[in-house]
């Protein structure tokens, strides 16, 4: 009889390995369990580690080809592919020994294969079954492949195929405007491939708010991106896209490559899910906000069963599972969860947008501050940058900020703290802002509404 | 010889402590060691033993007073004995008044409340909290906590608030401090933190739990448009009010024999019969005018009373439960009354409804009496204050003057929000309504 596990964690990724990290930090006993040959899920493998590298690279290549107005001037810049690939590698794989240093630490087992839920508390694995009094699903998602005709051919590649490329494109055509697509795109402009978006809907970057990604948008066709919004894709080949646009006339996009980067669907097939009973809503396991599944014992956390779909969610819902498991009140809370676009320039979002505090019927009051009239953004910057903070009407507390320019996905933490903490307007004018700071344009923002 | 007992220390950096409780009254036989009252440190509520044998002759200090240790609390001596000169000096010099502020003593720096201000906020000569008030060490307590003294239940002498309830409260974010609403012990925010939302809809916190799974086929039915205007408002119902349901019948007798005239002869001369819920609508909107308490809205911070009577009535429909409006039915005779009803269950029967037509009543009327239902507890139709439910006609025995009689008799469950009225005027609006039920013919002519 083998022995019985505390917790059997399905998955590697920032949810499952932050879940056995946590776990065996507990005193549990805990099996963790990977299909493929590194820890680390899409983010470490094949999403956010690897595309932060390849932007600060394309970044600074940019600046340095653009440094004329900073009185900065290079002549015969290139830029090494190979490098660059050298150097995601190496970033990698200093993080994949560091979650391993953190499984022998926590002393969590791990065991490389293709996990099954058998029934309650059973998992197998190849021949062997394992049992535990609490099984996590941390299985993830993958790129969507949605049915277009010519997707499979070989000049088209998803969000995990491109970062495997060993020479750059001369013509990148991306199929899907949100915020994987608007990153790729922000790589490949700035190290100087011509770059085609083509977005369904007339605006990009998904959710983030519509002011910021109309500045995202206009900062990114300076650097040369072309967006083709309103356009649906009939079908790719060879020669490139071919599309329609809102008026229903036929466009032909050429392109050398193609990157469809239209969003993510879970991975909840192929796992036992279905025989075991496990409630499905559409392809996302049903949790609660304590990330039970509908049968006891069994736990759901990450891309398999959150419709936002970002590392750090999955983190934190690993570790409302794990505090419940060991007995610790904790709770999942969706109206602070921070996004962040790592293109030039950053946009960061936390809590409500206008549209969605509109949609649930919250009155909000909105702050603006553009940063051309921020210190440190001029300094830095010619283009434009915005910040945004709403606040409820009545009880002025802030419930959403919105952020383009500056280190944007730095300081969305501290708002995500205020909405978490659910800091007004006049809590958060009392704080010490750094001066001269980005950041500081939350405050410019809320000071002139904050005596009304 | 007579004992003057003082407050011992409660270590070194106690200097005073609030007497919370005296557990001896002046008169009472103590032995020495028993507890003469309870007193509060910063830290714990502990007792003052009797230092001495005999009869508690005076009390040199008042429930609630902060009292610096070393100072004299009571005297006790054998009963009788004229103890006026034992105290003089001491306690009238230094008697200190229950609501002087203690700061002065304590060498607590102010904590985050003392920033932003707001209801815990250091209030010299006030004694906020519950109804009981507070002790000074609790309210220093709640300025340092940043807790809000206005939703701490006390556990001391009448409610009042002390230390250890502070200690005890839920921790609130600035805007639930500022919100409304009643305290859960633990909240949905940061580490239980509770927030606005918790104060305003407690209940919304709760996500509903995760089905077990259940054998055999299921067919899952998504909850939108009106099943989610209705669950949401039936939960907001039973979770924002205070129902009270009062049960009583009236004799149908009149009722059956005007419908019998109506049937008889009313077509010859133009008139349809009207149905018995069109009586009873009829009966209400003659009857609560002579209730405004019971024509009203319940607003949490007021109560707010109608002039003009709009009936809500509820309607069964596939698409689920409606409820129009008819609107100023004090005014309508019975025929405008059955006509309106009619339209708009075929409106919202077929989906016509508008909007307008399903808002804006002052009281609803729900009758399940066609169904066989006797006595049902109708569940209020927020913000409104009461709602009638009516039950189907059955027999009922009466004693008569020939013995047990059999009549016909109508089910009346009024279904009140007992946060904005009480049983007895809800008990009176119920029997003015039998009445006019019992004499619908003369409530019809008039």
């Amino acid at each position: 009889m083998s022995e019985i596990y505390d917790l059997i964690v399905i998955g590697g990724g920032p949810a499952g390995y932050v879940a056995a990290e946590r776990a065996g930090e507990s005193k549990l006993k805990t099996l963790l369990i990977e299909r493929e040959e590194h820890l680390g899920g899409v983010c470490l493998n094949w999403g956010c580690i690897p595309t932060k590298t390849w932007l600060a690279c394309s970044k600074l290549f940019y600046q340095a080809s653009h440094g004329a107005a900073f009185g900065v001037n290079a002549s015969n810049l290139t830029l090494d592919f190979a490098k660059v690939q050298e150097r995601k590698a190496k970033v990698q794989g200093q993080l994949r020994q560091g979650i391993k240093g953190l499984m022998r630490k926590f002393g969590v087992t791990v065991v490389q294969g293709t996990a099954k839920l058998v029934a309650a508390g059973k998992v197998q694995v190849g021949e062997t079954v394992y049992e535990a009094k609490n099984v996590l699903i941390a299985s993830g998602s993958r790129p969507a492949k949605p049915p277009i005709p010519g997707l499979d051919g070989a000049n088209v590649v998803d969000s995990s195929g491109i970062l495997s490329l060993s020479a750059l494109p001369k013509k990148l055509a991306v199929i899907g405007g949100g915020v994987i697509g608007v990153e790729f795109a922000c790589f490949f402009a700035q190290v100087g491939v011509a770059v085609e978006v083509i977005e369904l809907m007339p605006e990009i970057g998904g959710a983030i708010d519509p002011d910021c990604a109309r500045i995202l948008r206009e900062e990114l066709s300076a650097k040369g991106v072309s967006f083709r919004l309103g356009y649906k894709v009939q079908k790719v080949d060879a020669a490139g896209v071919h599309a329609v646009d809102g008026g229903g006339n036929a466009v032909h996009i050429p392109a050398d490559l193609v990157l469809c980067s239209v969003g993510r669907t879970p991975n909840t097939e192929n796992l036992g899910l279905e025989a075991a009973g496990v409630d499905l809503d559409r392809r996302l396991i049903r949790v609660d906000d304590q990330g039970r599944t509908n049968i006891p014992g069994v736990w759901a956390a990450g891309d398999c069963c959150s419709r936002i779909m970002l590392a750090h969610v999955a983190s934190r819902q690993a570790e409302v599972v794990v505090n419940t498991i060991a007995g610790r009140k904790d709770r999942m809370r969706w109206k602070a969860v921070p996004g962040v676009v790592y293109a030039s320039p950053e946009v960061a979002g936390v809590g409500l947008t206008e549209a969605a505090a509109k949609a649930e019927g919250t009155p909000v009051i909105v702050a603006k501050w553009p940063l051309q009239a921020n210190g440190r953004f001029i300094a830095e910057n010619d283009g434009k940058g915005l910040v945004k903070v709403l606040f409820h009407a009545t009880d002025r507390r802030v419930l959403g900020v919105h952020i383009v320019g500056g280190a944007a996905g730095e300081m969305i933490a501290g708002a995500a703290t205020a909405i978490e903490a659910e800091l007004r307007i006049d809590e958060l004018a009392e704080v010490i802002w750094p001066h001269p700071t980005v950041s500081e344009a939350q405050k410019d923002a809320i000071y002139p509404l904050l005596h009304h | 010889m007579a004992t003057v007992v003082v407050l011992p220390k409660q270590g070194n950096s106690v200097e005073s402590c609030i007497i919370v409780r005296w557990m001896k009254n002046v008169g009472d036989a103590v032995k020495e060691g028993d507890g003469l009252c309870e007193v509060e440190t910063d830290k714990a509520t502990v007792e003052v033993p009797a230092t001495a044998s005999g009869v508690l002759l005076t009390q040199a200090r008042k429930q609630g007073e902060d009292v610096p240790v070393q100072t004299p609390i009571a005297v006790i001596g054998n009963a009788g004995e004229d103890v006026a000169g034992l105290l003089g000096g001491t306690a009238t010099t230094q008697v200190v008044e229950a609501s002087t502020p203690v700061a002065a003593q304590t060498t607590t720096p102010a904590g985050p409340a003392g920033v932003t201000g707001g209801p815990a906020a250091r209030a010299p000569g006030g004694a906020p909290g519950g109804e009981g008030g507070s002790s000074p060490r609790a309210r220093e307590a709640a300025v340092d906590r940043g807790v809000d003294l206005a939703g701490v239940a006390g556990s001391g002498p009448n409610g009042l608030v002390i230390e250890r309830d502070i200690a005890n409260a839920p921790r609130m974010t600035p805007a639930a401090k500022a919100a409304g609403g009643t305290i859960p012990a633990v909240g949905t925010g940061l580490a239980g933190t509770v927030t606005a939302a918790d104060r305003m809809t407690p209940l919304a916190a709760a996500t509903p739990a995760v089905a077990a799974p259940v054998a055999g086929a299921v067919t899952d039915i998504p909850v939108k448009s009106i099943r989610k205007v209705i669950a949401e408002r039936m939960r907001q119902s039973i979770s924002t009010t205070a129902q009270l349901t009062l049960n009583t019948t009236a004799k149908a007798t009149a009722m059956n024999a005007l419908r019998a005239r109506y049937k008889a002869a009313g077509e010859s001369v133009g008139l349809a019969a009207p149905s018995v819920n069109d009586l009873i609508l009829l009966a209400v909107a003659r009857t609560l005018p002579k209730f405004p308490m019971v024509n009203a809205h319940f607003l949490g911070d007021k109560i707010r009373q109608f002039s003009d009577i709009h009936l809500g009535v509820a309607i069964d429909t596939e698409r689920g439960l409606m409820v129009p409006v008819v609107k100023d039915a004090g005014r309508k005779s019975v025929a405008e009354i059955g006509r309106e009803v009619k339209s708009l269950a075929k409106a919202c029967q077929e989906g016509a409804v508008k909007p307008e037509q399903l808002s804006g009543s002052t009281f609803t009327v729900t009758n399940l009496g066609a169904l066989g239902i006797e006595h049902f507890t109708p569940v209020l139709n927020v913000p409104e204050i009461a709602i009638l439910g009516v039950g189907g006609i059955v027999l009922r025995p009466y004693e008569g003057a020939k013995g047990v009689e059999f009549i016909p008799s109508i089910a009346l469950s009024l279904t009140i929000d007992h946060q904005g009225l009480d049983g007895a005027p809800a008990a009176r609006f119920l029997q003015a309504l039998v009445k006019a039920i019992e004499a619908i013919d003369l409530v019809v002519a008039a």
